[in-house]
């Protein structure tokens, strides 16, 4: 797959295989492409060579509506700064992303509310994102990823603006989701981290694969 | 400054869309301001302007040449109170013959020799051709909304010399009816010398007396004349009654246009700047952070601002200018609107208003928000936006997320209170819309109703007299012989015959114009305002103008006379009718009057689908005597439907553009939002969905609020409007709010909303994820 915007090449030719159930963790330096490869992956933005397959769907090929139905349905996303709407509680960022599919209301909080009981945040379904402390923010990042039960998830540094100890708790928590069969996508910059999560290794250097390694979990 | 300077011009770069927002709503609320303040100023006195304009004459005097010479009258123009005087002009009534094709100008004519059509008083408006300087020249007076087809023509006069037409030119003081070079006018037999005075201020004063005071003034100009030199004179203020009343009839509904207008424009402009200067706080965070001292932030957003907000004024006001000249033209010179050509146009202090109020309205709006900024500390600029909001705003979120409703169209329906102030501002250019909709849909069905009335009781209307060649023709039936050969000829249904008589009534010293009935239908029956229609001889019907301005009531008795006849009659019932000459009865109060009156037209109402025209051409082959003209259009209705329908359409895309901004400031401001919801799959349909519904919230509400205001100011406006030219109107035309209607014009708010709302819901739908979240 390559990726061009104007005259820069973001990606130059990146070839991957991911099987479910894999924990691929992507790093690299700064500016080679990660984040461009993690958008392809999620069909936020087409590629400009080459083509994104996904349960045997060309992403690339999708219509706009068709992407759209394709990130709904089958990825679930994570971001270095959380991108929560500011003026929802918790609860109903996380009841938003089933909501969008028609799922009524209630059963959508009820659902929520199962994924608020699993990560730990449920005492703080009601607060809204500005009290919330950084690892809980992305907690209700990682809820909403999962409120429709996405093939794939994509996470984009999400330890990037944490503390350690956050950052740990967010870890671990992928950890555990990627061992009940979550395949997940984890772009980081902190090995330590890609060790403990991670089954294989991809690195990226200016737009190209320059090494993939299998990983044998530390823990 | 120079540090300034540069980040006011990347800010403009980086926000392309908004700036150029801002120079489209400077530049059509300009326009809209110039249009609806010129309105005001021509509405608030169009005779007084125009007789200003052409220095009218205040008094049109008529003096015996045999009596007072030439100098003598020049003299009188050289006294004390007179400002400036024209004349001595040679005057001389001119028979044309009644066969001769005379221009529409009557069989008796006032022809004034005149050097031209400029001087010191009574400066005519030469709208077609020149002036007449040679012998066998004439120039007429016409108003321009006649054609100048004629130009070329001969006018016969057998007392003298055939006159070419030369020129048209239109004299609201009614001069003369033709001009004609000085020498010229001498082989016309003048027998009048014409003298044009205007006075200075202090002897017009406008009240009461002041017709008194004219002629006083005029009677000290001619003491020292000999006497009987003074044979005839006329002040301006009867002109002035006769000429505004149709004018004055516009008056508050233009007025109400104009006020809706500025108010739409000002709340426009103040929404956009603030709007613009709020969704920089982050930006001016960062600008803090760079170390630029709170006075440069402000001057960077002023500069920001400023730059398209001038641009866009300016343009608007030469856009509005250009608008307002084709359009008060049709607005104002109608028939007796007494405004003539050329002369309709923005006045300067209106473009001066607007060329520095509209910069002041964006540079107040700008202050406000930027001296917030000015006091933002940098870190709290920087995270502007992710601060917990106002409890009841959450709430109601919570509220609508836990709803049925889907959740594109929740989300949409909470936007607009994560904003209040910039939803309010915005509905309140939403409201003033649907209000001037609204009172435009309200006047405009009155007006039409108006038009309309009397109307379906005749279809064709046929004059006992033709014109041939230029000959009169008579008709080669007689009076009843002519009524039964309407009535047999194709598609007939009734025939009215209808006489005018010149009549007077005792103790008045107005004429009265007498109409009466005769033959199938006596009455008309939707215009009946009061009382009822004539029953039997010896009752009349008046129009409300008459008993308004004679002090009369349905009830009374009056005693009409001609010569040495007299009639008592009892008004039983008042119509719709701002004629104030006019009464109506049936044919035995007309005979006993005038027992030899004929009618002068038959009224004639066609069966259903029968054609007027065929009627007409029927009529005309069966006695080439008569004129049958089938009834035409109503050119004061079209005026004020034609002139709302405009009014309304530009409020209408002003509010419009409005919500337009609204939609793109709001985009620009949630576009993190935008990107993650589009990123969890929201398809682009959800998001426009959302984005319309979010203005459609602002639309439903200025719906809500807008019909009342509009319903309240037809109920303000309408009967001012007919009050100012006497005219009562039938309860019907005035009941206008039906359901159908009302849900029209409710529906208007909705339309602003999505009209303003779907091109920039689009544009959002279609943002490209990748890019929003990789820039924020
Ligand atoms: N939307 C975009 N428009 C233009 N250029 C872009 C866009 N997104 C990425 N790029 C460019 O593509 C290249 C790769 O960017 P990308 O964000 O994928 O890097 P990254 O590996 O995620 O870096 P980081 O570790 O800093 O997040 C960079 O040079 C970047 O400037
Ligand atoms: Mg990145």
């Amino acid at each position: 797959m390559r990726k061009e915007y104007g005259e820069t090449t973001a990606l130059d030719g990146v070839s991957l295989e991911i099987r479910a159930g894999d924990a691929v963790a992507v790093m690299g330096p700064s500016g080679c492409g990660k984040s461009t490869l993690l958008n392809m992956i999620a069909g936020l933005d087409r590629p400009t060579g080459g083509s994104v397959v996904v349960h045997g769907e060309n992403v690339g090929e999708l219509s706009e509506k068709g992407l759209a139905l394709y990130r709904r349905r089958r990825i679930g996303m994570i971001f270095q700064f959380f991108n929560l709407i500011d003026d929802l509680s918790a609860l109903d960022n996380v009841a938003l992303a089933a909501q969008l599919t028609g799922t009524p209301a209630r059963q959508a909080r009820r659902r929520a509310l199962e994924l608020f009981d699993e990560l730990g945040i449920a005492d703080r379904r009601n607060a809204y994102p500005a009290v919330l402390s950084g690892g809980e923010r992305q907690r209700v990042a990682v809820a909403r990823a999962l409120m429709n039960r996405p093939a794939l998830l994509l996470a984009d540094e999400p330890t990037g603006a944490l503390d350690s100890r956050s950052g740990e708790q967010v870890m671990d928590l992928l950890l555990d989701l990627n061992q009940i069969g979550q395949t997940l996508i984890l772009v980081t910059h902190d090995e330590h981290l890609a060790r403990r999560c991670a089954s294989r290794l991809v690195e990226i250097a200016d737009g190209r694969v320059t090494g993939e390694h299998t990983l044998e979990p530390s823990a | 400054m120079r540090a300034v300077w540069r980040a006011a011009r990347a800010a403009v770069r980086r926000r392309r869309l908004q700036t150029v927002v801002i120079a489209l709503v400077t530049l059509t609320s300009t326009a809209a301001m110039v249009v609806a303040l010129g309105l005001v100023d021509a509405a608030s006195a169009p005779f007084d302007k125009a007789f200003d304009r052409q220095r009218g004459p205040h008094v049109v005097a008529a003096f015996d040449p045999d009596k007072a010479s030439d100098e003598q009258l020049e003299r009188t123009a050289r006294q004390p109170g007179v400002e400036a005087a024209a004349g001595p002009f040679a005057q001389a009534t001119v028979e044309l013959p009644d066969d001769a094709m005379n221009f529409g100008l009557g069989s008796q004519i006032t022809v004034v020799g005149r050097p031209g059509p400029s001087g010191p008083v009574d400066r005519v408006d030469l709208w077609a051709g020149r002036w007449a300087t040679g012998p066998g020249e004439v120039v007429l007076n016409r108003q321009s909304d006649w054609t100048a087809d004629d130009l070329g023509k001969k006018l016969q006069v057998p007392s003298g010399p055939d006159l070419t037409v030369v020129g048209f030119a239109f004299d609201l003081s009614r001069t003369a009816d033709a001009w004609v070079a000085p020498e010229q006018a001498a082989a016309l037999h003048p027998t009048v010398t014409q003298m044009l005075f205007r006075f200075t201020k202090e002897s017009q004063a406008p009240d009461a007396s002041s017709e008194d005071r004219l002629r006083a003034e005029l009677a000290t100009l001619t003491e020292g004349l000999p006497a009987g030199a003074l044979t005839a004179s006329r002040t301006y203020l009867t002109l002035k009654q006769q000429v505004s009343s149709s004018a004055r009839a516009f008056t508050p509904y233009l007025m109400a246009f104009g006020v809706l207008g500025i108010a739409v424009a000002v709340l426009i402009v103040a929404n956009v700047v603030s709007g613009a200067v709020i969704s920089g706080f982050r930006h001016i965070g960062i600008l803090k952070a760079l170390g630029f001292t709170p006075g440069q932030v402000v001057a960077v957003y002023l500069t920001m601002i400023s730059v398209p907000a001038v641009l866009g004024c300016a343009l608007g006001t030469v856009v509005g200018n250009l608008l307002a000249r084709p359009f008060f033209e049709f607005v104002f010179t109608g028939p007796d609107a007494g405004v003539f050509h050329g002369s309709v146009s923005v006045a300067a202090w209106v473009n001066a208003v607007t060329l520095l109020g509209v910069p002041a309205v964006c540079v107040l709006a700008a202050l406000a928000p930027a001296v917030r900024a000015h006091r933002l500390p940098a870190a709290r600029a920087i995270s502007a936006g992710s601060a917990p909001r106002a409890g009841r705003a959450l709430h109601l979120q919570r509220r609508l997320a836990g709803s049925r409703l889907p959740r594109s169209v929740s989300l949409g329906v909470g936007l607009p209170f994560a904003r209040p102030g910039r939803s309010a501002l915005t509905l309140a250019a939403v409201v003033l819309g649907v209000t001037t909709v609204t009172f435009a849909t309200g006047l405009a069905t009155t007006m039409t109703m108006l038009g309309n009335a009397g109307r379906d009781a005749y279809q064709v209307t046929v004059y006992a007299s033709s014109f041939k060649h230029g000959k009169e023709v008579k008709p080669q039936h007689g009076d009843r012989e002519l009524e039964s050969l309407l009535r047999s000829l194709p598609g007939a249904r009734e025939v009215t015959a209808r006489a005018d008589d010149d009549i007077r009534m005792a103790g008045s010293a107005q004429d009265v114009m007498l109409e009466g009935r005769r033959g199938d239908r006596l009455t008309l029956g939707n215009v009946l305002t009061q009382g009822r229609w004539m029953h039997r001889a010896g009752e009349v019907v008046a129009g409300s103008a008459f008993l308004r301005q004679n002090g009369l009531r349905v009830g009374d008795r009056i005693r009409l006379e001609k010569g040495d006849r007299g009639e008592d009659v009892v008004v039983v019932g008042e119509f719709m009718e701002s004629n104030a000459r006019l009464l109506v009865t049936d044919w035995p109060t007309v005979t006993a009057l005038s027992p030899n009156e004929k009618p002068i037209a038959y009224h004639v109402k066609l069966r259903d689908g029968a054609d007027p025209a065929a009627y007409a051409r029927a009529a005309k082959a069966a006695d080439s005597g008569i004129s049958p003209t089938p009834t035409g259009s109503n050119s004061l209705t079209q005026t004020i439907v034609g002139s709302a329908t405009v009014l309304t359409l530009m409020l209408t895309v002003v509010a419009s553009l409005g919500v337009f901004n609204t939609v793109v400031l709001n985009t620009r401001d949630r576009r993190r939002d935008l990107g993650m919801l589009k990123s969890i799959g929201m398809t682009p349909r959800q998001v426009t969905v959302m984005t319309v519904t979010s203005m459609a919230v602002l639309g439903a509400l200025g719906s809500l609020l807008g019909v009342p205001l509009g319903v309240a100011g037809y109920e303000v406006v309408v009967p001012r409007m007919a009050g100012a030219v006497d005219l009562a109107l039938p309860p019907y035309m005035t009941d206008v709010w039906r359901a159908p209607a009302l849900a029209g014009v409710a529906s208007a708010g909705l339309a602003i909303a999505v009209l303003g709302a779907l091109v920039p819901a689009r544009r959002a739908a279609r943002l490209t994820i990748a890019q929003v979240l990789h820039n924020e």
